[in-house]
């Protein structure tokens, strides 16, 4: 594997969840057992009713771009020579938002609304980073 | 509790000239700034028993020694001030030092409070801090950082669903860029006075799709100050006090991604709550001064206030009527568009030039009749929304 020069994820306790969910391929969400609230980014408490009974959950990977914007100039430094990119703000049909990146699509083509699916970039042999692609019609 | 509509209002203003100014010193700029708003005010120095200097982003050492007093030790306050204490929320830090210090002297622990501003983004940035500012405040290592995005993704975020949803074109954005040209040329203080043409902003290149070169905004050096009494006190100072009639806010969240992509719903409560603090409809509004840092921002923030429709928005522009001559002028003073992005400051610079028109001292470009302006500001990477309403009479 060639070096990897992008930042990579801040790795919490709580975090780590998370990505080492990502390494298996799996896109974890949390849900609170309590009041059944969906969850993410991951939390240490429900935000919506402070309880500590959170579980890990699944996702399809499933969801549609909420808004996006292609990166041409004024990336952060470490971005320079990864221009033009593609990010996104994701709504999963679980109900939950994530930032990403827009991959294997014509920039041309992307709009608001569009159904996408995750596909997982394995960038170290440490941090699988979730992106996503046009879903398959 | 009894309201505090209009038992606050600020007295006096200043305001340095925005722009890239090597020579002159943060601390030159912030002096110049308070005396400006202190002589204004008419208000005896002694008067002015607490400071709140607001957030300097250029320069941690600035900030620590604007928390530590200097200003206080700069003014000669030392034998009669309080208390001085930093109000920071990024581009709402002037909303929130307006709420704090109208506590402040409604309750009576302060007789008046100085807000004063300086940064040096232009000529003072230490670029190292300034580009890891802006890759990284405001966004969420561990789920946000790895995919690229920075504040200035923000803009393109929104246009991009704002476009969307609304079916507002490239020109309308552009057109809002002419237009606060053309407010800045009427402005002493502005940095980027030179017309500008919709036609030339569509002319220059994508930076983050779909806002171009154009449609951003350039950092500057800027100061500006304002003093906040009471009502009573503010009536022995000067003829034109202009009284604060309403203040509302939501702070909704910390990252982007989290941010409202509803529409902004929340964020209306704060126009809801202030008009109704104020007691004002949305038809008593004589000019209203918005927060931007990018054109859009304006555009979503008129809906907001329901001084447009749905959608309507970037028509109102491209018509002309928020240009100066308008039927309702918007950003008077350029907004950061063309009066320059100070770091926190763009919403001081806002606030400040809100209570101008209501003072009837905006030169050039003052509103006739300027009775009741509203003023908005907006920190972090879209965390919260602020409305203020001034007026010339309680």
């Amino acid at each position: 594997m060639s070096e990897y020069t992008l930042p990579l994820p801040v790795m919490t306790t709580l975090s780590k969840e998370y990505w080492d969910g990502c390494k298996a391929e799996r896109l974890l969400y949390q849900h609170c057992r309590n009041c059944d609230e969906v969850i993410f980014f991951p939390k240490y408490l429900c935000p919506n009713c402070m309880s500590h009974d959170l579980e890990w959950l699944q996702s399809s990977g499933r969801g549609k771009i909420l808004t996006f914007t292609v990166t041409y100039e004024s990336a952060p430094p470490a971005f320079y020579a990864a221009v033009p990119y593609a990010v996104a703000i994701i709504e999963l049909e679980e109900g939950f938002r994530m930032m990403s990146n827009l991959v294997e699509c014509d920039f041309e083509e992307l709009e608001c609304e569009m159904p996408v699916e995750v596909v997982f970039d394995a960038v170290t042999d440490e941090v699988t980073l979730p992106k996503f692609r046009p879903a398959a019609k | 509790m009894e309201s505090i509509r209009g038992k606050a209002a600020i007295v006096g203003i200043g305001e340095v000239p925005t722009g890239i100014y090597p020579e002159r010193s943060l601390i030159e700029a912030a002096v110049t700034a308070a005396e400006m708003a202190i002589r204004d005010a008419n208000i005896p120095k002694e008067d002015v028993d607490t400071v709140i200097p607001i957030l300097v982003v250029a320069n941690n050492i600035d900030n620590a020694n604007m928390i530590c007093s200097q200003m206080v030790e700069e003014l000669g306050l030392g034998r009669t001030a309080k208390a001085n204490f930093l109000v920071g929320s990024g581009g709402s830090s002037s909303a929130n030092a307006l709420k704090v210090a109208m506590g402040l002297v409604t309750t009576g622990l302060s007789k008046a409070v100085l807000v004063i501003h300086s940064d040096r983004m232009g000529s003072g940035l230490d670029l190292a801090l300034a580009i890891q500012q802006f890759a990284s405040v405001a966004i969420s290592p561990e789920y946000e950082s790895p995919y690229g995005f920075s504040q200035l993704g923000l803009a393109g975020f929104l246009q991009q669903r704002y476009m969307y949803d609304t079916g507002t074109t490239e020109r309308q954005i552009a057109s809002v860029v002419e237009t606060l040209r053309k407010w800045a040329a009427l402005n002493p203080n502005a940095m980027m006075k030179t017309p500008r043409t919709a036609d030339e902003v569509l002319e220059s290149k994508v930076i983050s799709s779909p806002v171009r070169k154009r449609m951003m905004n350039k950092l500057g050096d800027g100061a500006a100050a304002f003093i906040v009494t009471t009502a009573e006190r503010a009536r022995e100072y000067t003829d034109t006090p202009a009284y604060v009639l309403g203040v509302a806010s939501r702070c909704t969240n910390f990252s982007v991604t989290q941010g409202q992509w509803d529409g902004f719903q929340l964020w209306k409560g704060a126009a809801r709550d202030a008009y109704e603090m104020a007691g004002i409809t949305v038809g008593d509004i004589d000019v209203a001064e918005i927060y931007d840092a990018f054109p859009t921002f304006i555009l979503m923030s008129m809906e907001l206030l329901g001084l447009c429709g749905p959608g309507e928005a970037g028509k109102f522009f491209e018509e002309g009527h928020a240009a100066p001559g308008g039927k309702l002028p918007i950003s008077t003073n350029g907004a950061m568009m063309a009066q320059g992005h100070t770091g926190a400051g763009g919403g001081v610079a806002i606030l400040v030039e809100a209570a101008r028109q209501v003072m009837g001292k905006a030169g050039e470009r003052q509103v006739e009749d300027a009775n009741i302006v509203v003023e908005t500001a907006s920190g972090g990477i879209g965390m919260d929304f602020h409305v203020g309403v001034l007026g010339r009479e309680v």
